[in-house]
């Protein structure tokens, strides 16, 4: 790698851009108003600002009077900023100090926000973590609600094998009798929860359980079982990037306090 | 290489928000990349889907001041089922996720406390306003204080002239707003979860509250075009909130309904007898308010609207989550007076649209049932044992329960009186923005405070003698009208179904009861509750109207309960034995759990929170449907 692709590499990491901006903002806020400085120039550009605000606020100009109102009061910030920051007010004001921070944290979360990912990044989240991905199970199967009583289930099971009509033996509940690739999510939803679980776990073909659900005891039948699979990432494109966009955010964060900490010596006295 | 750098990143600092809502609307369309037109629709609704219209984020100028962090991407990932960190730092979930959400935050000063908080207290002029940035920046406590003084100026129309800034306020707006519906379309998964556009409108003349939760049938497309609509302070009429809303259908060919919330705080004011300046309702006017507000929010975390006892003393269990909210306006700047409990509930309203109807030909009051949380955490929370609070100062902890809390200056609530929740059932054909929102324009959906029970409701004439045999469902749409609908006379007393089935991880059933309301040829008003299919008949009577009541499961020390009375199901074929083919009439299921422990014992369980005397520790859950009228022909 020559020097040049090395300071392109440089420039593309993210926590660079990151401390860059953070001294940026300390040239800003306080290069632009320097505590040692004892000269204040107000450039054309503050004058037209503070005459917009005034606008904004009053709709309607400011008289020439009150510009030079505005500017006298722009002068006084000023003035008692550096004083103020000289003396030393600012290193114990907690208003200010989670001000900074919270600009700090602010400049990581937007760039992240800004970042477009690519193919290759998605596709290698989408490897990570399978599994949230994943579709759901999907069951195919006949059901007869019998109650509560477990024991009479289990008699209600034996009648089954031996040939007698489901039909006879259910008692009525309002879920449906039989369903047809239902998503294990939807199937618990119906049932309560665990209930497309120990559904899956039947042997299929036959009426067997029984099976508990909210409502009490159910005798199934299990025709069909599509076990869950990893969709490729076109199908899943947007729930990645979500994924990855919170993340990269997170991550980000926290990389770019640890990179401050880590220029620092830490000591703890714990009472 | 660093020059380029700066020039980029320099302008960075100061308008990095602008740049956020710039990549932000190049990421458009839909989490599965599907639209409305690839969900499969039923033939007719197989299935309720659940969800809160009425989400608060740290979009809305109060929930941001009490201390919300999670803005709406956190609200949505939490309500499809993901784990999130609640702004207090607990970590959050739902049992079950949720199968759409409208984040609705308040149109009027969107953004603006956040703004304030943000801004350098260097660029803030009104001296109040720049108290209000100081004391938030000084912790949860400060924010409270500033978000109680807020809420109570709006109520007063005191608000600083600062804040009302329209010119700042219309860029904060429009910013906040499209990089919103960007965040709501990314998440919005057709098919599977559907995220809507809305807002809310607060309007709240004298602190009588007149909010309406505005949700869009459309996208980011259309909903750019427009602003969340805010009525300002003191007292506008609702119609320019209508004429807004006609203003969007005409100009983007969308659609969108406004849904009233928390009348009952509204001092006689959200259900008027009489039209706007005090007159007689006009025809045109009730057309007005039915066309464009179909639903009412009828429960939620401040209190349930659906009837009070004072209305209705044959109704015993009216009363639930009444305790502190029928005593003043929501500000509590007004006390409330006998005289306004008529305008602040449900069931009365839709009596009061009969006696209008009779008078006008037009009933204003024709709206179906849903309830939502208003929760103003970002977190749509509706089960009692994972309640996190009306608002980020009241997330889970020790003191909310006994602590007095308003929503403004003026004392006389306590946390118990909030309710752990409220959510929409809603009976469409799929899950998409056009499936949901047509099944509510159809008021196909009913309210519940909370526990997801399935619940059908049909009337009509033609239904077998195997109305609740086999395939039931679809032969009833068939032969009748789901929840929502009209019957037509006369042809003798109609029948109806109602079914009821528990749910499924939660309590069993008490009863079902229908809720009748009707005018006589007098023009007198009346209402009657029929007790129509209960649990336990074999030791169950009743007694005049009366059933002996289910039991009580409640174990106070472990805040839990035992199915071991009440029904997993309940269903049954009504007819009215009162009915009178002469009278028009509304009837309304009512579902009523066994007892089950409040939020409140949750809280004593794992913070081993103090309770007041007379606090609320259990009650029985519910569900409302959406009534269906009947009319006599002529």
């Amino acid at each position: 790698m020559n020097l040049t692709e090395r300071a392109k590499q440089i420039v593309r990491e993210p926590l660079v851009h990151f401390l860059v901006a953070g001294a940026l903002i300390f040239a800003v806020w306080g290069g632009g108003s320097d505590a040692a400085d004892r000269s204040i120039t107000v450039t054309e550009a503050q004058v037209r600002g503070l005459t917009e605000q005034w606008e904004a606020q009053w709709h309607r100009q400011p008289t020439p009077a009150e510009v030079d109102g505005l500017i006298r009061d722009l002068i006084k910030d000023e003035v008692y900023y550096r004083e103020a920051v000289r003396m030393g007010l600012d290193t114990d004001d907690i208003i200010i100090r989670r001000r900074m921070r919270s600009k700090m944290e602010f400049l990581v979360a937007a760039q992240a926000e800004n970042e477009m990912p690519s193919d290759a990044a998605l596709q290698q989240w989408l490897d990570t973590n399978p599994r949230d991905y994943a579709t759901a199970p999907a069951l195919s199967f006949d059901q007869i609600y019998v109650g509560s009583d477990a024991d009479a289930a289990r008699r209600a099971l034996a009648q089954l094998d031996k040939g007698a009509n489901p039909a006879t033996l259910a008692q009525s509940l309002s879920v449906p009798p039989k369903l047809d690739d239902a998503l294990s999510g939807d199937i618990d939803r119906q049932f309560g929860d665990g209930f497309a679980n120990a559904v899956g776990a039947l042997p299929p073909g036959r009426w067997a359980g029984p099976v508990t659900s909210g409502f009490g005891q159910h005798l199934v039948r299990l025709r069909k079982l599509t076990p869950s699979a990893v969709p490729p990432l076109a199908g899943v494109r947007k729930a990645v990037e979500n994924d990855w966009r919170e993340a990269n955010r997170v991550a980000r964060e926290n990389a770019a306090y640890q990179a401050l900490l880590d220029g620092y010596t830490i000591r703890i006295a714990k009472p | 290489m660093k020059l380029p750098m700066k020039k980029s990143l320099a302008p960075g600092l100061a308008l990095g928000i602008a740049l956020t809502a710039l990549a932000a609307c190049q990421r458009t369309g839909s989490m599965n990349g599907k639209t409305d037109a690839d969900v499969k629709l039923t033939a007719y609704p197989e299935r309720v889907y659940w969800g809160d219209t009425h989400l608060h984020t740290s979009n809305s100028v109060d929930a941001f001041a009490f201390g919300a962090k999670l803005g709406p991407e956190d609200a949505l990932r939490f309500a499809r089922g993901e784990e999130v960190t609640a702004s207090g730092g607990l970590k959050a979930m739902l049992d079950r996720p949720l199968d759409f959400l409208v984040i609705a935050d308040h149109s009027g000063g969107l953004g603006a406390t956040q703004a304030l908080y943000d801004a350098p207290s260097l660029f803030i002029r009104d001296p109040t306003l720049l108290r209000w940035h100081d004391t938030m920046h000084e912790g949860p406590q400060g924010r409270l204080k500033v978000t109680a003084e807020l809420i109570d100026l709006a109520g007063r129309n005191a608000l600083p002239a600062a804040l009302n800034d329209p010119e700042g306020q219309k860029k904060r707006t429009t910013k906040i707003w499209t990089t919103h519906s960007s965040i709501v379309e990314r998440y919005n998964e057709p098919g599977k979860f559907t995220a809507f556009i809305g807002f809310e409108y607060t309007l709240m003349p004298r602190g009588d509250n007149l909010h309406r939760v505005v949700m869009f049938r459309d996208g980011k497309e259309r909903t750019d075009k427009v602003l969340p609509y805010d009525p300002g302070q003191g007292d506008t009429p609702v119609s320019q909130l209508w004429d807004y809303m006609d203003a969007y259908t005409k100009t983007t060919g969308g659609q969108v309904l406004a849904i009233p919330h928390n009348s009952n705080v509204s001092n006689g004011l959200m259900f008027e007898m009489v039209g706007p300046g005090g007159g007689p309702m006009t025809a045109a006017y009730a057309r007005r308010r039915a066309a464009h507000e179909p639903l009412v929010e009828a429960t939620q975390i401040k209190g349930d609207s659906e009837a009070h006892p004072f209305l209705s003393p044959n109704d015993e269990f009216a009363d639930f989550g009444k305790a502190g909210w029928d005593i003043g306006n929501l500000t509590m700047q007004r006390l409330t007076t006998p005289d306004m409990q008529g305008g602040n509930y449900v069931r009365e309203a839709l009596k009061r649209g009969l006696a209008i109807e009779a008078r006008t030909g037009v009933n204003p009051y024709k709206f179906g049932l849903i309830g939502s949380t208003d929760s103003h955490t970002g977190l749509a929370t509706g089960d009692e044992n994972n309640f996190f609070g009306k608002h980020s100062g009241v997330e889970p902890g020790a003191a909310r329960a006994s602590a007095p809390q308003n929503l403004g200056n003026t004392q006389g609530r306590f946390g118990w009186q909030y309710l752990a929740g409220g959510y929409a059932g809603v009976w469409a054909r799929g899950n998409s923005r056009s499936a949901l929102f047509d099944a509510m324009l159809r008021k196909e959906t009913y309210a519940t405070t909370g526990p997801r029970m399935t619940v059908r409701f049909f009337g009509g004439w033609d239904f077998g003698k195997d109305a609740l045999k086999g395939d039931w469902v679809k032969a009833a749409y068939v032969a009748g009208v789901p929840m929502g609908g009209d019957l037509s006379g006369p042809k003798g007393a109609p029948k109806f179904i109602v079914s009821a089935l528990k749910d499924p991880i939660g309590a069993n059933l008490d009863r079902v009861q229908i809720v009748k309301g009707w005018i006589d040829a007098g023009g007198q008003l009346h209402e009657k509750i029929f007790n129509v299919v209960w649990s336990n008949p074999e030791t169950r009577k009743l007694v005049g109207d009366r059933l002996t009541p289910v039991g009580d499961t409640v174990d106070i020390a472990t805040a839990s309960y035992k199915n071991t009375i009440g029904a997993p199901q309940l269903a049954t074929v009504w007819a009215d034995p009162e009915f009178n083919a002469g009278q028009k009439a509304f009837y309304y299921v009512r579902v009523l759990e066994i007892p089950t422990p409040r939020w409140v014992l949750f809280d004593v369980l794992r913070y081993k929170a103090k309770l007041l005397p007379g606090t609320r520790l259990k009650d029985q859950e519910r569900a409302y449907t959406s009534p269906i009228w009947y009319h006599p022909k002529g």
